[in-house]
């Protein structure tokens, strides 16, 4: 029954892509406003029927789905079983198809509001991409085929066809282990493909306009907010991801610079450069050209990142299991980069329509710099991840690239990228002298200084972490500045109350300081990175039952080891009580969890949080004889690096709705000027 | 920048799209996580490793001669528990051929492995050693268990077998060895990584 | 400049100075231990190195640098040891030589080119086309997106056809009986022991029991034949070949008649056409004189059978016609 209500909801979504695409070319083609509000409703509802089904399967233990009867187990708990739906290769497609049917909805009713022949193209080119999502789904990675033949545990044969002789397996193996030991799986992907895949409506209005040959800043405009949301929840997703892994992975660390975690920093760089370069163009009318390059290629990545992580090619913490997936992706990755550099040849006389720049010192000149430092980043990571692969492609032998290299070449790039974050939004356009924004960073340089040489005096005089706190200083300096000196100016001009002032000023311009909120949010990154990773402390040990250490000023007790069991687990570990100047902080259950039938132990870390930074243990094997073998680390000022992604995700957002409401304004007024 | 360039620049990018995609292409099929043993056709690493229930340790070199058939193993790798009985039958079958069958177990304790061997049966003439602080493993560069390694006659290493084996397979191979022939790297299926996932 | 300017200008220089002095200060409390742990993969976890994953093998590999670097290694000897076993696979920072160079030179290129395009361009103006200088929009879009649609189309279809390509691995075949040729006999009888209670070992079985039969060695041979004749896995025909070479075998080797004869007798209760049952139960007959009616009619009925091959037929053929001659078998 659900094999036929999901396979339903597929077939509906492809066949509303389909349409949309067709209904879309023709109305571009003739110009006459057809109704593009149908295909448009049948590709979210079936997205949203498919899904659905997805879910009831798993949520009523249907394992006559074989999607349910290799991924789900009756006792995987909630929110896990929803978690399900995205945690293996088929089910996250379809979320894929959701979140693009969704996106492809706000671009119907917009088009709905002021049709159009760019946003019929546009709908058209997003269409074609559902329909490629949904073909996936409907041949090489579909989640409601059904089981014919059942194993003990789990699915052995299958069959596509909903009305096949059904047999449902008693129970499933459940989902991987390392998936379910946190609860933000539940919403660390739907955040990730919220954003990777809302990269595809920016593509979408770029390839429309070149294919129907409009020029302009046009395409940008209609694309800018879903550029924002997209980045905002991108962002929001990486910084989940890499709590996740602090949270599980029992390393102590946040990002490894694994491959699937490449896959989504990279579309977020040169989103991030987009976003930065989109802004001249609609300001100066420059660099057009390189925004059509730069938003193929954050499509392109998003689907080189997609095949990374699916086609088995790349060995990584997460990736999905080995699949026939990866041909079809790589195939469409060929047919994105080739058609749309195509296309963007072909149409090369009407992207070149760029002024030049007057000067390098003008904020058009920090744009170019910091396009040019992102771009750069994106292609050490781009290099770095597919290295081993293109070595191994044409000499046959082993090579590999992991944390050292790319810290190495990242962490500079970081730091030239916040220089030119604290000179950018203080120089004027156009062109600027040395001595103008001297006068304008003067004091933050002064001030940066000074931090970094307190620093150096009383906390460390490793590098980066001045460094980070120098640049960092600096970046909030000049930004607090420049909103200090235009308050003071607006309370000089108006005699408004210092607070009505500042209310002012940021609504006024409220893309530039979200932008700005969103700087400091990086800033805090930069911070908190550099301090987790430069004064973390490290200590493996073995301690007796009723034995207290001292670990960086903590006094670590191991009072007593533990087992629990639930239906789904059994977790054994150990009970530590921290003190801290005889002050009781916390209790910490470093453990490892044995899930279903499974005599493999997850290791599973536990945190204290604090505001110094956080004391994180993990148990290394079982404790024994009444003692245990446990690690410690800590990581000083870790949650500095949280609260930037999420300051910088939120300023993405309130960027969002910045922009949102100069349209709505702006249409206001070219209401009343009718 | 002027269209002609520009017009060039798109179908740079377009060109080195499909070569870059024509090489992932071609890893397609491959195992990403497998790697060439670098010791074939290396002299095999010396050891010098106890019997699991203690006593005189045992050295390669004092087996040169011999076709040296070295197993990683530990009972809770599911692989290896499957395989042992070819191990055994094999050990038995090639016992006065020159053949010496050498299994260490991998991250486990003695005892635990002895237990194991309890219910899991030995052949009589395998050697059961223990590896303290993995430096035999390393030393061969093991990725996960079960991975045999074999060693001809003067000590060189001829061939790797990654994954679940079986008495054909193990059988096939020292007859291999014994014509003279390099049996090389072989996959036969999955490894387990660790005691805790 | 003016003069606060130029202060300011002096005062950043001086802290400026003044910080940079202080960072060289700093030393690196992290030793070679950890420096090396950071670099080297840990080969049984995915992307972590040594000196972050807990897993029992990354401190194992930790103990070992450890130990190396007190006895002095230096850190490429150290390095280069686990190359010897693992391979570059497990370098985390590869080295700016050799195939990994191309991976440090390949930014800088990048930089430089992206430099080298921003001046070119700040010195090239381009020629500035206003958007609204457009005319007539070119109706070009069907096609392309034509051409987009069923290119998209073909892939998916193709990957549809590609997924049966390379299955997921299912590990070692169990028993597999092709290629035996190259196989000892050693292998075999390991093969065979290791799958005692396969159903199809009877196939390998009576292989190896074929070649200890053809090279005269019974008493190998025997185990085997009679483990295939009494197996309920055993297919017909090999069941009928164990038991006639058990038949023969009790002839051949210890001259029983009755124990031949009754095993011939079980191979044609399962098969009565099986021509080399009805033959060599003629044989021992005759051979033994027990009763040489019943072996010419047998002979009789060997040659019934239209598909008997022609020599095997003049065989059959000259041994009748010895035996109605009334000689003794040959």
């Amino acid at each position: 029954m659900i094999g036929f209500l999901g396979s339903a909801g597929m077939a509906l979504a492809l066949l509303g892509a389909g349409l949309l695409t067709i209904r879309g070319i023709q109305t571009a083609r003739s110009g006459e406003r057809r109704n593009l509000e149908g295909a448009g409703r049948l590709f979210v509802v079936g997205s949203i029927v498919a899904m659905a089904a997805l879910q009831l399967a798993l949520l009523t233990d249907n394992f006559s789905i074989v999607y349910t009867a290799n991924h789900h187990a009756a006792a995987t708990p909630f929110p896990f079983d929803v978690a399900t739906a995205w945690a293996a290769l088929e089910g996250s497609i379809v979320l894929w198809g959701l979140v693009l049917a969704v996106f492809a909805w706000f671009m119907v009713v917009r088009y709905r509001k002021s049709p159009d022949e760019l946003g019929a193209a546009a709908l058209a080119v997003i269409g074609a991409v559902g329909v490629f999502f949904f073909g996936l789904m409907v041949t090489v990675a579909n989640p409601f085929e059904v089981c014919v033949q059942a194993a003990e545990v789990g699915c052995v044969e299958s069959s596509p066809w909903p009305f096949s002789s059904v047999v449902a397996p008693a129970d499933g193996p459940g989902p991987n282990p390392l998936l379910q030991n946190h609860f933000m799986m539940a919403i660390h992907p739907p955040m990730l493909y919220l954003g990777y895949v809302g990269l595809t409506v920016p593509f979408a209005y770029a390839i429309g306009a070149l294919a129907l040959g409009v020029p302009g800043p046009e395409w940008l405009r209609r694309s800018h907010r879903s550029t924002l949301i997209a980045w905002s929840f991108l962002t929001v997703g990486i910084l989940l991801g890499g709590w996740w892994a602090y949270e599980v992975l029992s390393w102590g660390g946040y990002w490894a610079w694994d491959p699937v975690e490449n896959a989504s920093l990279m579309p977020w760089l040169v989103a991030t450069a987009f976003l930065h370069s989109a802004i001249i163009q609609q300001r100066r009318g420059m660099l057009q050209a390189w925004n059509f390059i730069l938003v193929i290629s954050t499509f392109a990545l998003t689907i080189l990142g997609t095949f990374l992580t699916r086609s088995g090619t790349i060995n990584s913490v997460h990736s999905f299991t080995q699949s026939s997936i990866g041909p079809a992706l790589l195939g469409f990755l060929v047919l994105v980069v080739v058609g749309s550099f195509t296309l963007f040849s072909f149409r090369a006389d009407i992207v070149s329509t760029s002024p030049r720049v007057d000067s390098m010192l003008s904020r058009e000149g920090a744009f170019l710099i910091n396009n040019l430092l992102l771009s750069v980043f994106a292609f050490v990571v781009l290099i770095g991840t597919t290295y081993p692969l293109l070595v191994e492609a044409f000499t046959g032998t082993q090579v590999g690239v992991g944390e050292p290299f790319f810290n190495r070449l990242a962490v500079p790039l970081s730091f030239l990228l916040l220089l030119v974050m604290g000179f950018g939004p203080v120089t004027p356009w156009r062109s600027a002298t040395w001595a103008q924004i001297l006068e304008r960073t003067r004091v933050p340089i002064v001030v940066a200084l000074a931090a970094g040489l307190i620093t150096a005096l009383v906390v460390t005089r490793n590098g980066w972490v001045v460094l980070s706190i120098t640049l960092g200083v600096f970046v909030l300096g000049s930004i607090s500045g420049l909103a200090s000196h235009q308050i003071q100016r607006r309370t000089a001009k108006t005699g408004e109350s210092y607070f009505a002032a500042a209310r002012r000023v940021f609504s006024g311009d409220g893309g530039f300081w979200a932008g700005q909120l969103s700087h400091s949010g990086i800033v805090l990154i930069a911070i908190g990175i550099a301090f987790a990773a430069n004064l973390g402390a490290h200590l493996e040990t073995t301690i007796e039952q009723g034995e207290t250490i001292e670990f960086e000023g903590f006094e670590i007790t191991y009072e007593s080891p533990f087992f629990r069991a639930t239906d789904s687990k059994r977790t054994q570990g150990v009970r530590l009580s921290i003190h801290e100047d005889g002050q009781f902080l916390g209790t910490l259950e470093p453990a490892a969890n044995f899930f279903g039938d499974s005599d493999t132990g997850i290791s599973t870390p536990d945190v204290l949080h604090g505001l110094r930074g956080d004391l994180y243990a993990t148990m290394l094997g079982l404790p024994s004889e009444g003692s245990t073998n446990l690690n410690f680390d800590t990581s000083p000022l870790i949650w500095v690096l949280w609260l930037g992604g999420l300051t910088s995700a939120t300023g993405g957002f309130l960027a969002y709705r910045a922009r949102h409401r100069e349209r709505t304004g702006r249409s206001d007024r070219q209401t009343a000027d009718v | 920048m002027n269209s002609k360039a520009l017009r060039w620049t798109g179908l740079g990018i377009a060109a080195i799209g499909v070569i870059f995609a024509v090489v992932l292409a071609s890893r397609f099929g491959t195992n990403p996580g497998l790697v060439d043993s670098p010791l074939l056709g290396e002299p095999a690493p010396q050891f010098n490793l106890s019997p699991l229930e203690g006593g005189e340790p045992v050295a390669l070199d004092s087996l040169q001669g011999d076709v040296v058939v070295l197993n990683f193993f530990a009972s809770w790798c599911p692989e290896c528990r499957a395989e042992h009985d070819d191990l055994v039958s094999t050990a038995n079958a090639f016992e006065d051929q020159g053949v010496t069958f050498i299994q260490v177990a991998y991250q486990e304790s003695p005892p635990a492995s002895l237990d194991y061997l309890v219910t899991a049966g030995r052949a009589e003439s395998t050697l059961y050693l223990a590896d303290p602080g993995s430096r035999t493993a390393i030393a061969y560069g093991v990725f996960g268990i079960p991975e045999t390694y074999f060693i001809d006659e003067t000590g060189t290493v001829v061939g790797k077998i990654i994954g679940e084996t079986d008495a054909l397979t193990l059988g096939a191979t020292i007859d291999a060895i014994k014509r003279g022939e390099d049996p090389g790297q072989k996959v036969t299926g999955s490894t387990q990584q660790s005691p805790d996932g | 400049m003016s003069n606060t300017n130029r202060l300011f200008a002096v005062a950043i220089a001086v802290m400026a100075v003044a910080l940079v002095f202080l960072m060289s200060t700093f030393e690196s409390d992290t030793d070679r231990v950890e420096q090396l742990g950071q670099a080297i993969k840990c080969p049984v976890c995915q992307g972590e190195s040594i000196g972050d994953s807990p897993a029992q093998m990354a401190r194992d590999m930790m103990a070992l640098v450890s130990q190396r670097v007190d006895e002095g290694a230096s850190d490429q000897e150290i390095v280069d040891e686990l190359l010897a076993s693992y391979s570059g696979a497990v370098l985390l920072d590869p080295p700016a030589s050799g195939s990994t160079l191309l991976l440090w030179l390949a930014p800088a290129v990048v930089l430089v080119v992206g430099v080298g395009v921003i001046l070119w361009w700040r010195r090239n103006p381009t020629e500035a086309t206003q958007p609204e200088v457009k005319e007539e929009k070119p109706r070009k879009l069907a096609p392309i997106l034509f051409l987009a649609g069923s290119l998209a189309a073909i892939v998916v279809v193709a990957g549809f056809f590609v997924q049966d390509r390379d299955g997921p691995n299912t590990g070692a075949a169990a028993i597999d009986t092709d290629n035996l040729e190259e196989v000892s006999n050693e292998t075999m009888e390991a093969v065979i022991a290791a799958n005692a209670d396969h159903p199809e070992v009877s196939g390998m079985r009576l292989a190896l029991a074929e070649r200890y039969f053809e090279v005269g060695d019974f008493s190998s041979a025997f185990p085997h034949y009679l483990e295939v004749a009494q197996s309920p896995d055993a297919s017909d025909p090999q069941a009928v070949t164990a038991l006639v070479r058990l038949g023969w075998m009790a002839w051949e080797g210890n001259r029983e008649v009755d124990a031949a004869v009754g095993l011939f007798d079980e191979a044609l209760a399962i098969d009565d056409t099986s021509a080399t049952a009805l033959f060599l139960k003629g044989q021992v007959l005759w051979c033994s004189a027990t009763d040489l009616d019943e072996a010419a009619s047998l002979f009789g009925r060997v040659l019934e059978d239209p598909t008997l091959e022609s020599d095997t037929r003049s065989v059959v053929e000259s041994d009748l016609d010895a035996l109605n001659a009334g000689a003794a078998c040959t």
